[in-house]
């Protein structure tokens, strides 16, 4: 509760400082661009020195994916894609001029390649080898040597048990109702089993030279819990790494030549290590949490995870700190500032923050008008430090770092928390208070006296008024072991007709009564009742029985009285319970 | 889960002679992420059109559903769904985790060990597995089997949690010692981790290591300024040290951030009362006692408060409420005497110090203030017997801690035995320094006046419904007595798990009584 308090008295703080650090480029909240940071690259794509922005853009609800390239505020180029993008790069290809870059798209099983924004390179995961007992019996069935009962059976056997999961076609069959087995059969054996992965994550690691502009492979990450590189210039597999799990996000140092450290963020909640000549994980990091987002800044990796915090670790896997947020993170990026050196991790927020923290200290934070979903910071253009924006609404914002611009640690919270300065709500007391004190001060042995007295009283009183309902049966419960009863009353109307219900229950567990008479004590100068007893019907245990009858009003006076209900048994001059009913003024008239 | 398994296949085979499978798993990074970033409605979107093309195949996103479906609460359909994964895919080890995971939720935690155990088979190297084996065990009350599976844990991967869960056993069991062991390691392992901290100090707290406990405290508050627990739990500790202004400082970040919290209230309450402030020192105890109305830690300050006041009527009453919450108290009984001696009601008074008398094991200052209310009212012989009685417990004291005595308590006891014509038997060695808690002693030797009492014995306890405890005590007459203020209470809601049923003879009538009510 603490927490949002502070950041928004900071924000004041924080707000005049962001308009110092950072000017506003461009804001278009109708840009409709649906995106994720891992779509997001700058590039020199014409070689013309004027940064362009590449959007794997997914669409209004993930239904038109498109490329865009854009240029400035305004949209470059336009291209619809088959399938939807999971991440975009920019890389250098081959060694010799025009140094421009490719641009890669990962999409389904496929990376598309583009030079110079035309289509060059199409590159497709290899199948993955299908189960050979799933093979085997799919080319008996093709032969008919089999049936599609004793098919169905054996495919469940493999996938009870085997490694190699099964086709979609197998998997789709074991599916099926009796009927269709055999046309699906007829349908699909023909057809070669086919086993296919896709892409999930791709990022770009150095071949042999760490220059800025030096030749890139491509790294892919893959539905099937492994990481491919690929060369360059062949789209060959030059390296096959497997993980324990699905990963999301890749963050790679070094050379593929030379060697080189890859982390990745996978989905059982992990984060593995591997290097150059490992092809297992060398280190595991066990965040206990889904991952949001993972960045290298220099020696340390940067995570974010689904409670909220920031961790950073080193690459051996070892915990160098934590941070926590003020809300749920939504995406991360690097944020370099080349012309001085600094290094920090960008986290936006779902509370429409952007918080830029290097290691544990806060250096900034930027409110934006919409909650931003991808981010990434660069060259845009020919201005070196520009950071792009997306929103959850489709927006696109672009900000600009001043040159003059320098992060100086405490940009954030420090010292102690404010709530430490408001003052303590003590709740005040009044005169009548402290003159009360002043008198018990004086006479508290008499109060206590007096006190003790009345309270003995007042039991003593409540004590002996107890017995006498007891002993007279004026409860309105009777509790005797052979007729327990329960009695309540009603009176409806305004008068000078007025109804009587009384609810007669018989609490006993199981037998039950017989006998009993109910019977009317009242002035009758005030009232006139039609009957003034009446036999009660058989009592079933349990249920509440309502006996009405109707009472009549004969003053004109305004006066009421206390009808009393006694209940008894047959024969017997004491009551079982007594019910005393305060009746309401009439407020009609009497008739006549 | 098979949406139009029909309708789709004709339509295929009526199209194309070999139609394409879709891949199944197209759209899981998609699902993925929209999932870690809690954009779940998104992500229900994604997942509803993969399912469809897949016809309920694509394993990974009816997970997701099943994870958002316990997130939102409804744990039975998430069980449903995980169930149909541990179908598609029996060797999955996660799948059977989450079905039992869902399992221990729906708080059917034999069912989930089974499935643990069967998921243990097909993967040995999960901690995850092991750890919640272990809980499931706590709830299933078998500590040993639950430690063993948290040890198991622990030797794969050590995580916070399954130190949290050790040591939480060991205070279950009521081991503290090895519950400090087990924090001291976690703590050693994950150094930041607030609630590890806090937790150790408050076991060091409980123990009387403050050096320590503070220590631990400290830093807890320097990771994470506002924890709570961490701040009461120090502030407790410099308002015994007297230092009221820095924990009445500390305590604003908490009175900010859980405004509502009783025991805050009580301690700001007495941090006035060290400050002298009595009447802010009965307005947030009275905040307090009105927010846990039944915490007798709070009667028993308002009790002292008020008879620091001098208000006895009102201090009977709150502290006749405090025994009938913790009727086996002895300070409780005496502050209970010396409100009734300063009401003139002697003879109850005489009772009430005979129950603390009773109960108490260890506080002389019970026995000096029976002994002078009985000096007072002439009876030697007993005042003699207490003061004796108090001499074998200062001695006690004396060697077991290094606790100093109050002065006023040292020079009452010194006037009282050089009146009993004693008073050299007791040495005071300790050096005795101004006091940290503050005593009171109300004027001595009043007259032993017969006192009539109101109404029999018997009356007074049942006509006071909240004093019902002392139906035994009656009579009056002025003493003297001297009061101790308890260390405002570090009341964090810690597991005291000593509901021992070992009850004196008044516990048992006591509770009689109340039930009489």
């Amino acid at each position: 509760m603490a927490a949002p308090a502070s950041s928004d008295s900071d924000c004041g703080r924080t707000e005049s400082e962001a308009n110092s650090k950072w000017l506003d480029a461009h804001y278009d909240p109708m840009a409709n661009i649906h995106t994720f940071s891992a779509c997001l690259a700058l590039a020199d794509l014409h070689g013309d020195g004027e940064y362009k922005l590449v959007v794997g853009d997914l669409g209004p609800g993930g239904r038109q994916p498109r490329l865009k390239v854009l240029k400035g505020p305004t949209v470059l180029t336009e291209s619809s894609l088959p399938t939807l993008p999971a991440a975009a790069a920019t890389f250098l290809m081959e060694q010799h001029e025009p140094r421009t870059p490719a641009l890669a798209l990962a999409s389904g099983p496929c990376v598309y390649v583009y030079k110079n924004l035309r289509p060059y390179f199409k590159f497709s995961l290899p199948q993955l080898p299908p189960n050979p007992l799933e093979q085997d019996l799919w080319n008996q069935a093709k032969e008919d040597q089999i049936d599609p009962l004793t098919l169905k059976e054996m495919l469940e056997g493999i996938r009870e048990k085997a490694d190699v999961p099964l086709s979609v076609q197998s998997l789709r069959f074991l599916q099926l109702e009796l009927g269709e087995m055999e046309e699906f059969v007829n349908q699909h054996k023909s057809k070669a089993i086919k086993r296919q992965t896709v892409i999930t994550t791709m990022t770009t690691l150095k071949k042999n030279l760490a220059d800025e502009d030096a030749m890139s492979c491509l790294v892919l990450g893959t539905e099937n819990k492994e990481l491919l590189v690929l060369d360059p210039e062949a789209f060959t597999i030059l390296s096959k790494m497997s993980l324990p799990s699905v990963p999301v996000f890749l963050e790679i140092s070094g050379q593929f030549d030379v060697e080189f450290r890859l982390a990745a963020a996978c989905r059982d909640g992990n984060i593995y290590i591997l290097r150059r000549d490992s092809k297992r994980p060398k280190y595991c990091i066990e965040l206990s949490a889904q991952p949001v987002g993972l960045v290298r800044v220099h020696k340390v990796l940067v995570v974010g995870s689904t409670q909220d915090s920031l961790h950073g670790f080193t690459y051996k896997g070892k915990k160098l700190w934590t941070v926590q947020m003020p809300a749920a993170i939504l995406t991360m990026n690097l944020l370099e500032q080349c012309s001085r050196g600094l290094q920090a991790v960008m986290a936006a927020l779902a509370n429409g923050e952007i918080r830029i923290y290097r290691d544990k200290a806060l250096l900034n934070v930027i409110r934006t008008p919409d909650v931003v979903t991808s981010l990434c910071f660069g060259r845009y253009g020919r201005e070196d430090n520009t950071l792009i924006m997306t929103t959850k609404g489709g927006g696109l914002i672009i900000k600009i770092l001043k040159r003059t611009a320098v992060f100086v640690e405490g940009g954030g919270e420090a010292g102690p928390p404010p709530a430490q300065s408001t003052k303590l709500n003590v709740p005040r007391k009044t005169r009548l208070y402290v003159d009360q004190t002043l008198r018990e001060r004086e006479a508290g042995t008499a109060m206590h006296r007096t006190f003790q007295t009345d309270l003995y009283l007042l039991r003593l009183r409540t004590a002996r008024a107890y017995v006498q309902a007891l002993e007279s049966s004026l409860s309105p419960v009777s509790a005797t072991a052979r007729e327990p009863l329960k009695l309540h009353a009603v009176v409806q109307g305004l008068g000078p007709t007025f109804k009587l219900t009384l609810h007669l229950q018989n609490t006993s567990m199981a037998r039950p009564i017989l006998g009993l008479l109910v019977c009317f004590l009242y002035n009758e100068a005030l009232y006139a009742l039609p009957r003034a007893s009446f036999k009660v019907p058989l009592l079933v245990p349990g249920l509440s029985y309502p006996l009405e009858t109707f009472v009549e009003s004969l003053s004109d006076k305004g006066i009421s009285d206390i009808i009393k209900v006694l209940v008894l048994r047959e024969g017997q001059a004491a009551p079982l319970l007594s019910a005393h009913i305060n009746m309401p003024v009439s407020e009609g008239l009497a008739a006549a | 889960r098979t949406e139009h398994p029909a309708s789709l296949d004709s339509e295929q085979g009526r199209v194309k002679k070999t139609p394409e499978f879709p891949i199944l798993e197209k759209q899981n990074w998609l699902i993925h992420l929209h999932y870690v970033r809690k954009d779940y409605e998104a992500c229900k979107a994604v997942i509803k059109e993969q399912l469809q093309e897949t016809q309920g195949l694509c394993e990974y996103a009816i997970y997701v559903q099943a994870l958002i479906f316990r997130l939102e609460g409804h744990i039975q359909e998430s069980l449903e769904l995980f169930q149909t994964c541990a179908i598609l895919s029996p060797q999955s080890a996660d799948n059977l985790k989450q079905v039992a995971r869902s399992l221990f939720l729906l708080g059917k935690h034999k069912a989930a060990v089974e499935v643990y155990n069967e998921a243990a088979k097909l993967n040995q190297k999960d901690w995850e597995i092991w750890h919640n084996l272990g809980v499931c065990y706590i709830y299933l009350k078998q500590f040993n089997k639950a430690q063993e599976q948290l040890h198991n844990a622990l030797q794969l991967s050590r995580h916070d949690l399954t130190y949290i869960m050790l040591g939480k056993i060991h205070l279950l069991e009521g081991d503290l010692d090895k519950a400090i062991e087990i924090y001291k390691k976690a703590v050693e392992f994950s150094p930041e981790n607030t609630e590890l901290l806090t937790t150790l100090g408050l076991l060091y707290l409980q123990l009387g290591v403050y050096q320590k406990a503070f220590e631990h405290l400290g830093n807890a508050l320097t990771y994470d300024p506002t924890n709570y627990k961490a701040i009461l739990a120090a502030g407790s500790m410099m308002q015994t040290h007297g230092d009221f202004d820095v924990a009445l400082t500390k305590y604003r970040v908490v009175a900010c951030a859980v405004p509502e919290s009783p025991p805050l209230w009580n301690n700001i309450g007495m941090c006035f009362f060290g400050k002298k402030k009595y009447v802010a020192a009965i307005s947030c105890l009275k905040r307090a006692n009105y927010l846990a109305p039944f915490n007798w830690k709070i009667l028993y300050n308002l009790g002292l408060v008020h008879l620091t006041m001098q208000q006895y009527a009102s201090a009977f009453h709150f502290l006749s409420a405090a025994i009938n919450f913790q009727p086996k108290m002895g300070e409780l009984y005496m502050l209970l005497a010396v409100a009734l001696t300063n009401l003139e009601d002697v003879e109850n008074a005489k009772r009430a110090y005979a129950e603390a008398v009773l109960l108490d094991k260890c506080n002389p200052l019970v026995n000096l203030n029976y002994a002078v209310l009985l000096y007072n009212q002439g009876e030697k012989r007993g005042a003699l017997a207490q003061y004796q009685e108090m001499e074998k417990k200062v001695n006690l004291v004396k060697h077991s801690s290094s606790l100093e005595f109050d002065s006023e308590m040292v020079e009452m006891a010194q006037k009282l035995g050089a009146a009993l014509q004693v008073g050299e038997a007791l040495v005071w060695t300790k050096p005795v320094k101004d006091s940290k808690s503050k005593h009171r002693t109300c004027s001595t030797s009043k007259l032993a006046v017969f006192q009539q009492p109101l109404g029999s014995n018997q009356a007074l306890g049942q006509a006071m419904s909240s004093a019902a405890a002392y139906r035994k005590l009656t009579t009056g007459a002025g003493g003297t007595s001297q009061l101790t203020k308890p260390p405002s209470l570090p009341l964090e809601p810690e597991p005291t798990v000593t509901a021992s049923s070992a009850d004196t003879t008044l516990a048992t009538e006591a509770s009689e009584q109340i039930r009489e009510k």
